[in-house]
């Protein structure tokens, strides 16, 4: 099978499981018992006002009709209005998403810089004392509970040391004094493009509090990945030979066993991250973060079914995008992905 | 190269943290609060935590002070009441401007009203006694009633008796984030989800002598712990609604301060009068007097609560002491369900409450203890709200829960919904989770609310008839009034808590010293 038609056929696959997604969803917020026009004109409504709202909400509908309206608006853009925040899906979302990328790339380039070499590192002394310590090290990043991380890094960075700010994304009377032009939503970014230094060193202490607790379970994850998938490699005939000849250690783990290695690192990585999306929200909640976890994790609470549907489909969105990016690379890559 | 970013990354910080590049600091509170704060933008449809922020950003005609039971000069400087009640009379205040520039007019105050009306969103059925409203003069407007009702009250409401401009009042422009009213504080920026920033209006018809914030942070912080350590830092200057351990965390620290005021919300158990055991008075009030009220006001409130005695509040009025109280007797109970013909108790209730409310799991469980003593099983279930009031609503009486947990409070300082919705007869349910009808109570209530607007004592007098009329008959108890608890820093004054207006700080009273 050629490159082309590979890619083909996994992106119709891929529409095929949003499709899915975006039924079941549908289907299990409407299963659930609620009564979203109640929500919608409050707990002191009258009979009317509830009737009114119904047919306003498009309720009074048949099921598979309510699903039709709902996905055909969905794809122009649509995504209906919150029960909760009574705002549009769409505007919500784009209005949170940033704050939450933002959060979830630092902690990802976090766990890489520190997870990768210290995952190389534990492969090529297997069974020495920094070994141990790198699984150890990794078991923990992957078990803590990240808002028990959070809170103790609160009293210990915050409350008794003093060293970095609590909670929030900048201190608000900085971004007051300083008003930060909104070019992308990302503060580190708009802060230093638009020379804002003020805010942007402001922005990146409080970075780093909930960065760190975010990067403690794709660290671990990575240390672990590339140390068993580097083991793996470096048990493979090649590297044998490559040694044979007398080739440096540090060639043959950096330049021959690594790039064989990193594959399944990757993937991993790239789902953790698609995962992040909406699974922050403790660690947002702690830190006062107002990202899309936080926000997904409300909209759960109060049933509020046009947020849930398009964070859903939002994340699948991703999970899937992210998937076959890496699935398409990685089959660019090695030919034996796309043949088997 | 590197060297120069260096050099001007470090100037930065160091004028930034110097204040040397800014000037003069503005004054800027912070009020860090425990969920989104802007739900509603529309003056019309206020129904949730945005009042907080609104009730700095509009006005009302006047304002209400539950404890002296008086009402404070807002936007109108007067207002007189035809000797039947019908016809209530406001006289503005003349030169008050709309965050817009307009100035406020009769004919402003009628169409703001007359437009919450008509949208029917929210509290607008407050102003359902209003026939029509006249605007005599430019500062002069009348309006006049169906009945006699105190719209002194509903005027003063926390929720939906805001003037705005009706020149800006198109819905999608306020929910674009954006409000005209004639409050000291108007939008300056907003981010949902994050945080609201109010800016102080230069046109403010009391004017800016004297010390005050010029702007005004809303901050969202779901997490309780963080919000008490922001507290602690300096970072925010008050907060509303810490758990009993959070507030125990910062009791004797000097910089913080702890407000404790009644509130007008209460907590009751409703009774299942439609179905057996409980359709049974002498079973109901036998229940009533199962009840551990010092223990539950201890163990789960940590004393901050009082025991309810009738179904109002206290310090609202129609309040009285000459309304009956259970107290907690085994004995009482035990007899009382001999009389009934259970001496050896054997029933089995079901009890529902939403889950995730701690207040509402520990009261039950120190119930159900009490009661097994007395050979009565308890259920206790926690359900999702929604699923709670559609078991509460079946059709069939013997399916619905034998004991509902159920807050209430009123939208604006009366104690007619306290009687009205959860015991006066409904054709269908929408909160009476009693089921209960009695003719005799339903003109009582009736006739107190009709007196309201002309002769309070005897509308009192019969709110007092009225509730003894449920305590004989039992078919719910109220079991404690909730206590507010509130932490600020101890610089930050003015503040004045005011029940009528739930977890709003008037920021425009408010200051820091030193």
């Amino acid at each position: 099978m050629g490159v082309y038609s590979y890619i083909a056929r996994r992106v119709m696959l891929s529409l095929i499981v949003l499709l899915g997604v975006s039924i079941l969803t549908f289907l299990l917020t409407r299963v659930v018992p609620s009564k979203p026009e109640i929500r919608w004109v409050g707990p002191r409504a009258t009979e009317e006002q509830i009737a009114r709202a119904r047919e306003e909400l498009g309720l009074d509908k048949p099921l598979y009709v309510q699903y039709w309206k709902y996905i055909t608006d969905f794809v122009r853009g649509n995504w209906g209005i919150s029960i909760r925040t009574k705002q549009p899906v769409l505007r919500d979302i784009l209005a949170r998403l940033p704050a939450s990328l933002e959060l979830i790339l630092a902690s990802m380039i976090l766990a890489v810089i520190v997870g990768l070499p210290l995952g190389i590192l534990s492969a090529a002394k297997a069974g020495s004392t920094v070994d141990h310590l790198g699984r150890l090290l990794s078991i923990a990043g992957v078990a803590l509970p990240s808002f028990w991380l959070g809170m103790i890094l609160q009293l210990v960075f915050a409350k008794e040391l003093g060293l970095l700010p609590l909670a929030e994304r900048a201190d608000m009377l900085v971004l007051l004094l300083n008003p930060l032009k909104h070019i992308t939503g990302f503060y580190l970014f708009d802060s230093l493009v638009t020379g804002n230094f003020t805010v942007f060193v402001d922005a990146l202490k409080h970075l780093v509090l909930p960065a760190v607790t975010l990067s403690t379970y794709p660290l671990g994850l990575c240390v672990r990945m590339t140390r068993a998938s580097l083991l793996e490699v470096l048990g493979e005939d090649y590297i044998r030979t490559a040694r044979a000849y007398g080739t440096r250690e540090a060639k043959v783990l950096g330049k021959y066993a690594l790039k064989n290695a990193l594959g399944p690192v990757i993937t991993v990585l790239a789902l953790t991250f698609a995962y992040s999306l909406a699974a922050t929200f403790l660690v947002e909640s702690v830190f006062a973060w107002p990202g899309l976890g936080r926000y997904a994790s409300e909209a759960i609470m109060t049933v509020d079914y046009p947020a849930i549907m398009g964070i859903t489909i939002l994340v699948a969105f991703t999970y899937i995008a992210l998937n076959l990016l890496v699935d398409i690379v990685l089959a660019l890559l090695d030919p034996r992905i796309r043949l088997g | 190269m590197r060297r120069g970013v260096v050099l001007v990354l470090t100037l930065a910080v160091v004028l930034g943290a110097s204040g040397l590049v800014f000037g003069a600091k503005p004054e800027v509170a912070v009020y860090a609060f425990g969920s989104e704060v802007m739900v509603f933008w529309d003056p019309s449809d206020t129904y949730s935590n945005e009042i907080i922020a609104m009730n700095n950003m509009y006005e009302q005609l006047i304002r209400y002070d539950p404890f002296t039971d008086t009402f404070e000069p807002v936007l109108a400087e007067s207002y007189e009441k035809s000797a039947d009640g019908l016809v209530w009379t406001f006289h503005l205040r003349q030169g008050v401007k709309f965050h817009t520039g307009n100035e406020l007019t009769a004919e402003a105050v009628k169409l703001s009203i007359e437009r919450t009306i008509a949208r029917g969103m929210g509290a607008s059925y407050i102003w359902a006694p209003v026939d029509r409203i006249e605007a005599v003069d430019k500062y002069t407007v009348s309006f006049h009633l169906k009945y006699p009702a105190p719209l002194d009250l509903i005027a003063s409401g926390a929720y939906a008796a805001f003037i705005f401009d009706p020149a800006y009042s198109d819905h999608d422009w306020f929910a674009a984030g954006n409000d005209s009213g004639t409050g000291p504080y108007t939008v300056e920026d907003w981010k949902a989800g994050d945080y609201l920033v109010l800016k102080k209006f230069d046109g403010y018809w009391r004017g800016w002598e004297g010390k005050h914030f010029d702007k005004v942070i809303f901050k969202t912080v779901p997490e309780a712990s963080t919000r008490r350590l922001m507290l602690e830092a300096g970072t925010a200057d008050f907060t509303d609604d810490l758990p009993i351990t959070e507030i125990e965390a910062i009791q004797g620290n000097p910089d913080i301060e702890i407000v404790v005021t009644p509130s007008f919300q209460n907590l009751l158990a409703l009774f299942n009068t439609q179905k057996p055991p409980l359709d049974n008075p002498l079973v109901r009030k036998a229940l009533a007097y199962t009840l551990p009220y010092a223990d539950v006001i201890e163990g789960v409130r940590f004393g901050y609560a009082r025991q309810s005695r009738g179904v109002v509040p206290y310090g609202l009025w129609g309040y009285s002491d000459r309304v009956k109280q259970y107290t907690y007797s085994l004995e009482t109970a035990k007899a009382l369900l001999a009389e009934a013909g259970y001496p050896e108790g054997g029933l089995k209730l079901l009890l529902t409450y939403v889950s995730g409310d701690e207040d509402e799991r520990r009261v039950g469980e120190l119930w159900k203890s009490a009661l097994a003593q007395i050979g009565v099983e308890l259920e206790l279930r926690g359900m999702p709200w929604e699923a709670q009031v559609d078991l509460g609503q079946a059709s069939d009486p013997m399916q619905r829960q034998d004991i509902f947990l159920f807050y209430w409070w009123p939208d604006f300082p009366h104690p007619h919904s306290f009687l009205r919705e959860m015991f006066g007869t409904r054709d269908e349910i929408l909160f009476n989770f009693t089921y209960y009808s009695n003719p005799v109570f339903d003109h009582l209530i009736k006739r107190a609310e009709e007196l309201a607007g002309t002769n309070r004592a005897e509308a009192i007098n019969l709110y007092v008839e009225a509730q003894n009329i449920l305590m004989e008959e039992a078919p719910g108890v109220a079991i404690y009034d909730l206590e507010y608890v509130r932490a600020k820093r101890a610089s930050l004054k003015g503040y004045v808590d005011n029940p009528a207006y739930p977890h709003v700080v008037f920021w425009y009273d408010c200051y820091r010293e030193g």
